[in-house]
């Protein structure tokens, strides 16, 4: 589903250099849960920008569904991530003005659906998240286990091949994490969702099918 | 729909930062506003000047001593003589030698100060005039007789309206038969005039004048003149023939030689013209306004596109393209400049409604000042929302997503 290969990233800082990621190689079945575990600094987050295409590698090549990404084209970009990709953040990232049901829509919006159809779609994956009786509220109304939940039907809700989840129990207690953790569980065993999640947590990183560990830029234990 | 849920979008967001959105609305409603009072003011006073001197008649010529030209002869020998003035004589009998004129009047300008129970008038002049000069300026008495050509060389004078009400504040208790002090003369009040809207097309101020005969004002001062005739056109005369009739009779049989004859096409046009001029420089003033209030619509744009940076980044990884968030934040600020639009056309109508009502001119709404207030507010959007929309989506979103 995915493939990255020889991933290079550096950054240039002053007259200084930076290798953030000196040549990554990973691969990501289909229907797998696999998580990128790493301490901070290690490269994980600017792995996973390169994979949700908010960012580009110095050099390699990097394959979504067998085909290669270009990164000439921005609009191109905008489309793959709205269509291909579900992004799950740390802080949730919903939109503080907007009710859950309309956070869950914007996906959405932008591949030019109807405010009805928006309406029908975002209501089934609320449901999927057992968030639909609060569709009405806003982010500031929910709890952040509530709020993430949101946050991951507005990942699914474009049906996207691949969810992106940068630690999305980091900013939750241990039971209401767990939780998450099993949701995600459940999404991937029983919809087949691929889900790749990075986390710095030896203990998240142990729940999931598959684990790779980074370390200085390279992925050291597949 | 993307466009659909911008509007409703960029509504809720103006909505949430009310106080920055009303101070934006402000200078944009005073920019709009200040056109549309601009342009409609003009137009209404372009209107009203028109309508009286269409009131006044389109049959009648001006004409004046064309003081330019002076003698041919002098001039072609390289002096410059004056030219000679228009006699009273020469004026009479202009009907009998140009067909196409019907009646004529001629009108003498005298300064002098006047007098009135020992009190001074100001800002008032003396007029002379003969008994056709009412008609012709469309006068009519209030109170008394107007002068007739029975009255030459008589002390007799008529009033305006704002000198019958100066001498009432002097403490006259009625004005005919009341005697004025003009220079070295004493003149009786034989009557007073109808009000008439002031700077109408008539060649003087006709509430502000003391008028008598032609024939007195030409003997109390030695360096006065005829300024200018009016000439009324018989029916069916086509106005360049008279026009013409004009200037052969003053080339060939007086001695002023040059006059010039301006036809109320002519007046038109040339009034048109300043007219235009004018709306065209008072909408100017407007556009400076216009563009003070369109760099604060383009100032609340850029506080609120560094504000929502994170909102952008969050836009940008669920898949908006670089257009959708310049579209999103390009809407946002033309519903702005809209709505500024909106509230600045009702001030710029209500302003010219006032003004109009308190200058007493007759109020008319012109759609024109509708369209261009919708237009120019959202070119006002348009244009001072582009920068900050741009700036919006050149951000990149991995920085957008990490500000707070």
């Amino acid at each position: 589903m995915l493939k990255l290969i020889d991933i290079e990233k550096k950054y240039k800082i002053g007259p200084t250099e930076v290798e953030v990621l000196r040549g990554v190689n990973l691969e990501v079945s289909q229907g797998e849960l696999l998580s990128i575990m790493g301490q901070s600094g290690c490269g994980k987050s600017t792995l996973m920008n390169i994979i949700g295409l908010l960012d580009k590698p110095s050099s390699g090549s990097y394959f979504i569904e067998e085909k290669a990404v270009s990164y000439n084209n921005d609009d191109a970009l905008s489309a793959i991530r709205n269509r291909r990709i579900g992004f799950v953040f740390q802080q949730y990232h919903l939109l503080p003005r907007l009710t859950a049901m309309d956070n869950v829509g914007i996906p959405l919006v932008y591949r030019g659906l109807g405010e009805d159809e928006r309406r029908t779609l975002c209501m089934e994956f609320l449901k999927k998240v057992d968030m639909h009786e609060r569709a009405h509220h806003k982010p500031g109304e929910l709890s952040g286990g509530q709020q993430q939940r949101v946050a991951i039907a507005r990942a699914l809700v474009g049906k996207p091949a691949i969810i992106l989840a940068d630690e999305p129990t980091g900013a939750l207690d241990r039971r209401v994490g767990l939780e998450i953790m099993n949701l995600f569980k459940k999404l991937n065993e029983e919809a087949g969702i691929t889900v790749v999640i990075i986390t710095h947590d030896p203990n998240i990183a142990k729940q999931c099918g598959r684990f790779v560990v980074m370390m200085d830029g390279v992925i050291v234990d597949g | 729909m993307i466009v659909k849920t911008n509007i409703k979008e960029a509504a809720d967001s103006l909505y949430s930062s009310k106080q920055r959105t009303l101070l934006a609305l402000v200078g944009i409603v005073i920019g709009i506003g200040s056109v549309i009072a601009m342009v409609s003011i003009g137009r209404i006073v372009e209107e009203e000047a028109i309508g009286q001197f269409k009131n006044m008649g389109i049959d009648i010529l001006t004409i004046r001593k064309d003081s330019a030209m002076g003698n041919e002869a002098g001039s072609r020998a390289g002096l410059q003589s004056p030219a000679v003035a228009i006699q009273l004589k020469d004026v009479l009998e202009m009907p009998a030698y140009c067909p196409g004129i019907g009646s004529v009047a001629p009108f003498v300008t005298q300064g002098g100060e006047m007098y009135y129970a020992g009190r001074k008038l100001e800002g008032d002049s003396l007029l002379g005039v003969t008994q056709s000069f009412w008609d012709m300026n469309k006068l009519t008495a209030k109170e008394g007789r107007l002068l007739s050509d029975l009255d030459e060389y008589s002390q007799f004078c008529v009033i305006g309206s704002s000198v019958y009400q100066k001498m009432m504040k002097a403490g006259g208790r009625h004005v005919i038969g009341e005697k004025l002090r003009i220079g070295d003369g004493i003149f009786t009040v034989v009557g007073a005039l109808k009000e008439v809207p002031p700077r109408g097309m008539r060649q003087f101020e006709a509430n502000d004048s003391v008028y008598s005969h032609i024939t007195t004002a030409l003997r109390i001062g030695s360096s006065a003149e005829i300024s200018t005739i009016t000439a009324r056109v018989n029916p069916d005369v086509p106005h360049n023939a008279a026009q013409n009739q004009i200037r052969e009779y003053f080339a060939k049989r007086t001695k002023t030689k040059n006059v010039k004859v301006t036809s109320p096409e002519e007046m038109i046009a040339q009034m048109e013209k300043q007219m235009q001029l004018f709306t065209l420089l008072l909408g100017a003033i407007g556009s400076i306004s216009l563009i003070v209030g369109g760099v604060g619509v383009m100032n609340v744009m850029l506080v609120s596109v560094s504000e929502r940076r994170k909102e952008i980044g969050i836009r940008r990884a669920l898949g908006a393209s670089r257009g959708d968030i310049k579209g999103q934040f390009l809407i946002e600020s033309v519903i702005l400049s809209l709505i500024g639009g909106a509230l600045g056309i009702l001030l710029g109508v209500g302003v010219s409604f006032i003004i109009s009502f308190l200058a007493g001119w007759h109020f008319s709404m012109s759609y024109m000042a509708i369209i261009l207030g919708v237009g120019v507010s959202s070119g006002v959007g348009i244009f001072f929302g582009l920068y900050p929309a741009i700036q919006a989506s050149k951000l990149d979103p991995i920085v957008a997503l990490r500000s707070e």
